[in-house]
């Protein structure tokens, strides 16, 4: 059975993959191995995870002016998460990375996700225009 | 959005794929931030396309290939290499080719190839009320503050806001971002940019992405002391403006600053916070391999007090002195014979980069066929508290940061001066 979670859509696209699920919000700038897409920052929930092509969840992004610089240089070293679900809107340098790196993105879920979310079960984001929805394979 | 009909052209192709794939992303953000409708903008400082980073000048060779040009008059951020003296730098040829690939790139797209952090010293000067784009925070904080222009700290964005004239109206292009957030009341005998750049730390640290409001100052700060506030406050937090009342246009005092509300309790900053931003950083160290002078990249009157403190002095033995300064900037201190004076001091004058921003840093991966390999140094010297910061999170090294003056003394002398020396 697939559960399907409402959204706001902010960066369009489609993208499928295992979830990683993070507790804490994840700084593209500082927190994340380019070479290896490893999480190298001190976050407890997912410190030594790779983001290659997940479908990450976290609460809220960390600011930085150079993220989209970092989320895009992921993309180019092929470490690149396959979406992003932000619990809040993400800072314009995410939206700007993920957007350059054809990464969909969605924020402001209708209900919450955490208790449905199980580390490396499948799931699909689609975003059309301010439309998202997550899917979650049971 | 409302979007108006040459901006709906431009979404649907009509004005070519470069303009079409900007405006969808240019949509996309606006979307994101509740922007109602597309400003018209005056100014892009865009992207070099840094050669340090994989694919990162390709990104703009990509854009040149499908024909993107510069809707306005656009300058362009610093880079990872001089492009003219890299041996002056023990950069590999091989990085300063590549990162003459992205000056091609720029001439096709019909942007001002600057390769600097202030476009500003080299002739980009945008006025009161422009909307405007740009990819350094600096050179947001310095226009929104100091000229009156309006600008978010933008990303990539910038090359597409340029590449269409447009960007969504949200951040400080709106009127109800530009008003004060925090008051901060200086209680000290400020002098130079160095200790302003201090200031800015402070400040920056405080307030976050608020509007800082600071007074106090026993005359007008001069304009390259105004920069590096600026840099220092977008430096140590998230902030975008600040606002020196009687200075930053059109706030004529603290009221005004804080557009018709309550003015908060003021926030009194000493000697002491300034000399604890010196402080932080003044690391252990065994000998300095480089002292560098000029960030955010010196201005022409930067250059002049330069050349004033190394007349008749040596750079001593073992030790680099960097000058770092716009392409323009070091053509002005060439004509006018100042770059002779430094270069006799034994002064090296660099461009398009600085140390933090060279092949000194530990934090990016370039294409490993380039052979770039990042030297161990054994401590920097520095007069900016940007720099201080970055090279201490990118260079990975000791670094001590004090005022331009002592940071000539140091050179000459090979024994750190701090600021507090004098």
């Amino acid at each position: 059975m697939t559960r399907r979670i409402a959204l706001r859509g902010i960066v369009e696209g489609s993208a499928r993959g295992p979830l990683l699920p993070s507790r804490e919000a994840i700084s593209f700038l500082g927190d994340v191995d380019i070479r290896s897409g490893r999480v190298v920052g001190d976050l407890p929930s997912v410190r030594g995870r790779s983001l290659a092509g997940v479908v990450l969840v976290m609460p809220y992004t960390r600011g930085s002016a150079g993220a989209w610089r970092f989320l895009h240089q992921l993309f180019r070293h092929g470490n690149a998460p396959a979406a992003i679900v932000s619990g809040t809107l993400p800072d314009p340098s995410v939206v700007q990375g993920a957007i350059l790196s054809g990464i969909p993105v969605a924020c402001d879920p209708a209900e919450d996700p955490w208790p449905l979310l199980r580390d490396g079960a499948q799931a699909a984001l689609v975003v059309e225009e301010d439309r998202a929805v997550l899917e979650l394979d049971a | 959005m409302d979007l108006t009909q040459a901006e709906r052209d431009m979404l649907e192709g009509r004005e070519g794929p470069a303009r079409q794939r900007a405006m969808k992303g240019l949509v996309q953000l606006g979307r994101a931030y509740g922007a109602p409708r597309m400003v018209e903008i005056g100014y892009a400082h865009i992207h070099a396309g840094m050669a340090l980073y994989l694919e990162d000048v390709e990104l703009m060779e990509e854009l040149a290939a499908i024909d993107a040009r510069m809707a306005v008059p656009a300058s362009v951020n610093i880079a990872n290499a001089d492009t003219v003296n890299w041996r002056a730098t023990g950069a590999p040829e091989s990085l300063a080719r590549l990162q003459r690939r992205a000056a091609g790139a720029h001439a096709r797209l019909g942007s001002d190839c600057t390769f600097t952090c202030t476009p500003y010293w080299a002739g980009h000067w945008p006025t009161w009320n422009t909307h405007m784009t740009s990819i350094e925070s600096t050179v947001t904080i310095f226009c929104n503050s100091v000229l009156g222009a309006r600008s978010n700290r933008d990303g990539f964005f910038a090359v597409y806001a340029g590449m269409t004239g447009r960007y969504p109206l949200f951040g400080y292009h709106r009127d109800d971002m530009r008003r004060g957030t925090g008051l901060f009341v200086v209680e000290a005998d400020l002098a130079g940019p160095s200790d302003f750049s201090c200031l800015g730390f402070h400040v920056g640290a405080a307030i976050g992405d608020g509007v800082p409001v600071v007074t106090g100052f026993a005359r007008r700060p001069s304009l390259d002391e105004l920069d590096a506030l600026g840099a220092g406050i977008a430096t140590s937090g998230g902030a975008s403006m600040f606002i020196v009342p009687g200075a930053t246009p059109p706030f004529a005092d603290v009221e005004a600053a804080f557009g018709g509300r309550d003015v908060p309790a003021p926030t009194p900053v000493g000697r002491a916070a300034i000399d604890a931003v010196y402080a932080r950083y003044r690391d252990a160290h065994d000998a300095i391999d480089i002292v560098h002078l000029g960030c955010p990249h010196a201005s022409w009157e930067e250059m002049k007090h330069y050349a004033r403190l190394l007349d008749g002095r040596r750079v001593a033995g073992g030790i680099e002195l960097w000058i770092t300064a716009s392409r323009n900037v070091r053509n002005a201190a060439a004509d006018a014979g100042v770059l002779a004076r430094l270069e006799a001091a034994g002064a090296k004058v660099i461009s398009d980069t600085c140390p933090m921003s060279c092949h000194f840093a530990r934090t990016v991966s370039p294409d490993p066929a380039l052979g770039v390999v990042p030297p161990r140094l054994r401590a920097v010297v520095v007069d900016s508290a940007k720099q201080a910061k970055y090279v201490r999170d990118m260079i990975q090294c000791p670094v001590l940061l004090t005022g331009a003056e002592e940071a000539v003394e140091t050179a000459c002398s090979g024994r750190f001066v701090p600021r507090d020396a004098r």
